[in-house]
């Protein structure tokens, strides 16, 4: 098992598993920065996505950029709804987090159930086949939906780093993220930033679910096992930060893909809740070694000098 | 071909009409014989749970439209256990303690195994129609198999796969749950007894989407053949395998005769050697008629050979009520588990004969099937 190619299939593999951890673990984190909010509620999201892209392909056979067109629309649409009639409402009542909490969990549920009436139980995937050609390189297999995972991924995040650093709304939301309250008193929307963040995490949940659902099978109850993992890599990155939880969750797969080299693969999803577990305990806000320090502001100039 | 009916049949035809409509009238008309279903209508397992479901409905139709059980018409009860043991032992005490029933009908291993003590405690029969795990024999006096364990199709398949396929290096993967660890423990053994050898004994969480590791460790053993024991992650763990470019022949068991498998995976499911405990249409007109039922539900049912089993497992309890009510005897458990010990013997419409052995397990031929263009083509079978 140490054999080099070995080694590099299983990191290779690893990262492209990672894919649809990254871009959960990224829609999770946003929210949770932006509106403080724990928000169980993409589970639901998830599973609107799934099942809208496996209607319109499979049942309606809509050509698939139509198919997850609809479905990024839908989700992004009932993700704005879920903000405008139900978390706003609570936010104005002042309610605990506590009621939050227990809401979108509760909307999740609701959602689950409500498709396993309409699309029954059954594992089912975007696409008919799973199967996904293959090129070997190097010794190591490559395939096309490794490929695309690693792209998608990688262009999303570009994409959201570009939105919050280089535009205005993009800013809006990290000030909204810091102090709501004194953003509004500089004239920004934090409703408009909530808003805008719930649709960026929808698009990132559309991506996740349409590279889990072409490769493993999806049924109602799965999204709510897929967002726990993201609030583990949340929590190891640390509250607030959002490349870092990126960064985390793809810590997270690698470790669970390398561990089979040391105990049975069964073990291998217990890996996650002991990191948890520890991370809980001993490291609240994060694991230190994703708090990257900024860089300190110059010291100011003295008088003298400026005078000088 | 044109069927003719002669004086005699069509003079008859009204009387047979007359005597099932008469039956069916005093079956109504009786005190309905109650048995409960434990099975999976929601969660993961629901394709198959709702399919027995629908075939027991069917043999209960069947039953009573023909009198019933000596003009009692029979009566099914199911609860959903979405094949998770915590929620069948909730199931099976409300079967067994409100709806007081005598005798469940059960599968999946888990829960089989959850309902097993309920059954020996309150005294009633527990008949497992879908479960293989090789424990369901040691389970207790009031849990029986009409379904043969995993030691019936595994056994006649390692040695198969040794013998006749010639393979001498094998690696086995298991879903880490009761179905998948005793199914493969009985390959692994049967397998290195008769010469081969294990080279990875690999078993995988049952949520696991990637299976790289597990088949990577495969590899590295250089197997000839790669026995994979899962259920329904089957197709991705057989994408993965071929995806990283292992070649090996792979077998699996009765969970993998699925269509669905077929068209997930396509070309990649091309050699793969799976087992089927019951027999196709062509060798039992009585399939056929199944199958014809099916298609009023206008799809093609998963787990066929399943289906055929829980047919069957309607007309050992209709067998049984029929002869706790012929001798006199109230129906309780402990008077089904005599019945079932009395007539030892069932000659059933879909899987031929059965025979209850004292150690609690039963023998059946095995159909071994390959995927050949796409099909399922026979094999062999092994008796």
């Amino acid at each position: 098992m140490t054999d080099p190619v070995i080694l590099l299939q299983i990191l290779w593999t690893g990262i492209a598993m990672s894919s649809y951890f990254v871009l959960f673990t990224v829609a999770f984190a946003l929210t949770l920065k932006v509106e403080k909010l724990w928000n169980f509620a993409q589970a639901g999201l998830m599973g609107i996505a799934f099942y809208a892209m496996f209607y319109t392909l499979n049942a309606a056979h809509w050509p698939p950029w139509l198919g997850v067109g609809a479905a990024v629309v839908l989700t992004a649409l009932v993700s704005v709804a879920v903000e405008v009639w139900a978390i706003a409402v609570l936010r104005r009542r002042h309610s605990s987090g506590l009621i939050f909490f227990i809401f979108t969990l509760i909307f999740s549920q609701l959602v689950a159930f409500v498709l396993t009436l309409m699309f029954g139980t059954e594992p089912e995937t975007i696409f008919p086949s799973v199967m996904s050609p293959v090129r070997i390189i190097g010794g190591v297999a490559v395939s096309d939906w490794d490929l695309q995972a690693i792209g998608v991924t990688l262009a999303l995040l570009a994409v959201l780093y570009w939105l919050i650093r280089h535009t205005r709304d993009g800013q809006f939301m990290l000030a909204v993220a810091d102090n709501d309250k004194l953003a509004e008193i500089y004239g920004i929307s934090a409703k408009r930033a909530y808003l805008l963040s719930g649709i960026v995490a929808a698009v990132l949940i559309c991506a996740g679910v349409y590279l889990y659902g072409t490769r493993a099978g999806v049924t109602p109850d799965v999204p709510i096992g897929l967002v726990l993992t993201a609030v583990i890599a949340t929590l190891v990155g640390g509250l607030g930060r959002i490349f870092s939880a990126a960064i985390a969750a793809v810590g997270l797969a690698l470790m669970q893909s390398f561990s089979i080299l040391f105990i049975p693969a069964k073990w291998q999803a217990l890996l996650l809740y002991f990191v948890l577990f520890f991370a809980l305990v001993l490291f609240p806000r994060g694991i230190p070694v994703w708090r990257i320090r900024r860089a300190k502001p110059l010291a100011p100039v003295p008088v003298t000098q400026a005078g000088g | 071909m044109t069927a003719s009916i002669g004086r005699r049949t069509a003079l008859s035809l009204p009387l047979a009409a007359l005597a099932v409509s008469a039956g069916r009238a005093r079956a109504q008309q009786k005190e309905p014989f109650r048995f409960g279903a434990l099975m999976p209508t929601t969660g993961p397992e629901a394709g198959y749970g709702l399919d027995f479901v629908k075939t027991y409905e069917m043999a209960v139709k069947d039953i009573n439209d023909k009198g019933g059980v000596n003009g009692h018409p029979l009566e099914m009860l199911v609860l959903d256990t979405q094949a998770k043991p915590e929620i069948a032992i909730n199931a099976a005490n409300k079967l067994i303690d409100v709806d007081k029933v005598p005798l469940i009908i059960t599968a999946w291993s888990s829960v089989v195994k959850a309902a097993a003590p309920i059954g020996n405690r309150t005294k009633t029969l527990e008949l497992n129609m879908g479960a293989n795990s090789p424990d369901i024999a040691n389970l207790g006096d009031y849990v029986y198999t009409v379904f043969p364990l995993a030691e019936v199709d595994v056994t006649a398949l390692a040695k198969y796969t040794y013998a006749k396929l010639g393979k001498k290096r094998a690696a086995v993967l298991y879903i880490n749950n009761d179905t998948g660890i005793g199914g493969a423990k009985i390959y692994r053994d049967v397998f290195t007894a008769a010469g081969g050898e294990v080279v990875a004994f690999e078993g995988y969480d049952p949520k696991a989407t990637d299976f790289t590791g597990v088949l990577l460790k495969a590899r590295v053993g250089n197997p000839d053949v790669v026995h994979i024991h899962g259920l329904s992650e089957l197709p991705q763990v057989i994408a993965q395998m071929r995806q990283l470019g292992m070649q090996q022949q792979i077998t699996s068991y009765s969970a993998g005769y699925n269509p669905k498998i077929l068209s997930q995976l396509g070309p990649a499911a091309e050699g793969l050697i799976v087992t089927s405990l019951a027999p196709t249409s062509a060798a039992n007109p009585n399939v056929a008629k199944l199958l014809e039922l099916w298609k009023q539900v206008g799809r093609f049912p998963n787990g066929l050979p399943y289906l055929q089993y829980a047919w069957d497992s309607t007309v050992v309890v209709a067998q049984i009520y029929g002869w706790v009510d012929k001798n006199g005897l109230p129906l309780t458990g402990e008077n089904c588990r005599k019945a079932l010990l009395a007539i030892r013997e069932f000659d059933l419409p879909m899987t031929g004969k059965l025979v209850i052995k004292d150690d609690h397990r039963i023998d059946k031929p095995v159909y071994l099937y390959v995927v050949k263009d796409n099909k399922f083509v026979l094999l062999d079978t092994v008796a």
